[in-house]
């Protein structure tokens, strides 16, 4: 646990650099300078504090000579990046760039347009292959049959619907047996059977 | 273009220079990095937004910085060698100047082993005197994060031991005292505390 004086100290500590960036107020700067006058510890950091921060800010400027910048200078020259960049950029970058200029609503517009547009054409390409295929079957050879094979695929036809009549008869009176008359049963048996006991209680029928 | 490309460069070539100097070992990947500024400069000459062209700069700046740091952290450790070798050859000579000397020149390497954003704030803000907003601008940070990381990355300067050290001596040769003086935000804080 620290000592009162160790807490003032660690505080004042935490305070130097705001007293050398001088964001301190004046009654605060007061209470730093009287501590700091009589605390040897507190002075000699705030001196270390203050001889850094001298340090730091006396360091010079680095001269950047022409020489560093040489190879920029000739980069600059052979390349021409700058303007190049957007003239060599892709047709869509182009476009980019011509859009930000434009004002928002021409914007909109002419990518409402544009969606317009194709829309048109793709249904314009969705229609026009039925009608081609149309031609299609119709230039097709078509596979002649006799009135004999129809009458004889309208007797198998009906005999598969009868088939499936009766298997779905079947599959209904099984279903219902199973999931509605006998529930529906056992339960119109239970209605009786609590009526009935209803009447034999006399506890039952209270005046409520 | 070309001529407001010539301007940008001469009015922030010495601070992109500087700031890549304080930051990084190596003359030349200082120069490396300045170079790399100002031809990303070319490149996005047309994108950038030319109101705020010295945060952008120093943006780049800090970006490329932070590359060269990632790319010679293997190498650092050679280097830190050296630069022992080298102070151990200046402490055999003595004097004030040489006391100045030795002691500027661990402030750099202090602030050069400092982790970005602290070192980056430190350089921009204490050896560069850019605008808090400036500083904000350039490393995408709230006014509030400068303030409390320029804070704490001068406290880590103030930790550095062998930056103590040369100050100890300092104080020491000049009071004509023997002891150190002790200190209360040291690493043994609070053993010699005077009151």
């Amino acid at each position: 646990m620290p000592s009162n004086s160790e807490s003032t100290c660690y505080f004042i500590q935490l305070q130097i650099d705001g007293y050398l960036d001088s964001d301190l107020s004046e009654a605060q700067q007061g209470v730093f300078m009287s501590h700091v006058q009589d605390c040897s510890a507190c002075a000699s950091e705030f001196r270390y504090a203050q001889t850094v921060q001298d340090a730091v800010m006396e360091m010079p400027q680095i001269e950047c000579e022409d020489l560093v910048l040489e190879p920029v200078h000739s980069s600059m020259k052979s390349g021409r990046q700058g303007q190049e960049d957007v003239s060599k950029g892709s047709l869509l970058t182009q476009i980019a760039v011509l859009l930000n200029t434009v004002p928002l609503y021409f914007r909109y517009g002419l990518s409402t347009a544009l969606i317009a547009v194709v829309a048109v054409a793709i249904s314009f390409s969705v229609v026009t292959p039925i009608e081609e295929s149309g031609q299609l079957v119709a230039s097709e050879p078509v596979e002649q049959y006799s009135p004999e094979d129809i009458a004889l695929a309208l007797q198998e036809l009906n005999v598969a619907i009868d088939y499936l009549n009766q298997v779905s008869l079947r599959t209904e009176v099984m279903i219902g047996n199973r999931f509605l008359v006998t529930p529906l049963q056992d339960s119109i048996n239970a209605s009786f059977q609590r009526a009935r006991s209803r009447q034999n209680d006399p506890l039952q029928n209270g005046p409520i | 273009m070309r001529a407001l490309y010539l301007e940008a460069i001469d009015q922030h070539r010495h601070r992109i220079l500087s700031f890549a100097h304080y930051s990084l070992r190596v003359r030349e990947d200082a120069e490396d990095v300045t170079q790399e500024v100002f031809i990303k400069l070319w490149k996005h000459w047309q994108k950038i937004d030319h109101e705020k062209l010295g945060a952008w700069l120093m943006r780049v700046a800090h970006n490329s910085v932070i590359d060269h740091v990632r790319r010679q952290r293997p190498q650092q450790e050679n280097l830190d060698h050296y630069a022992e070798v080298e102070e151990q050859v200046g402490e055999e000579s003595d004097g004030t100047h040489l006391d100045r000397h030795r002691f500027k020149s661990q402030l750099q390497s202090a602030i050069r082993s400092l982790e970005d954003p602290f070192r980056s704030i430190v350089i921009m803000r204490d050896i560069q005197g850019l605008s808090y907003e400036e500083i904000q601008g350039s490393l995408e940070l709230s006014a509030s994060q400068v303030k409390v990381y320029l804070h704490r990355a001068r406290r880590k300067l103030r930790e550095d031991r062998k930056l103590r050290q040369l100050f100890e001596e300092q104080i020491a040769d000049r009071s004509g005292a023997k002891q150190p003086i002790a200190l209360v935000a040291s690493a043994d804080k609070g053993n010699g505390h005077a009151q």
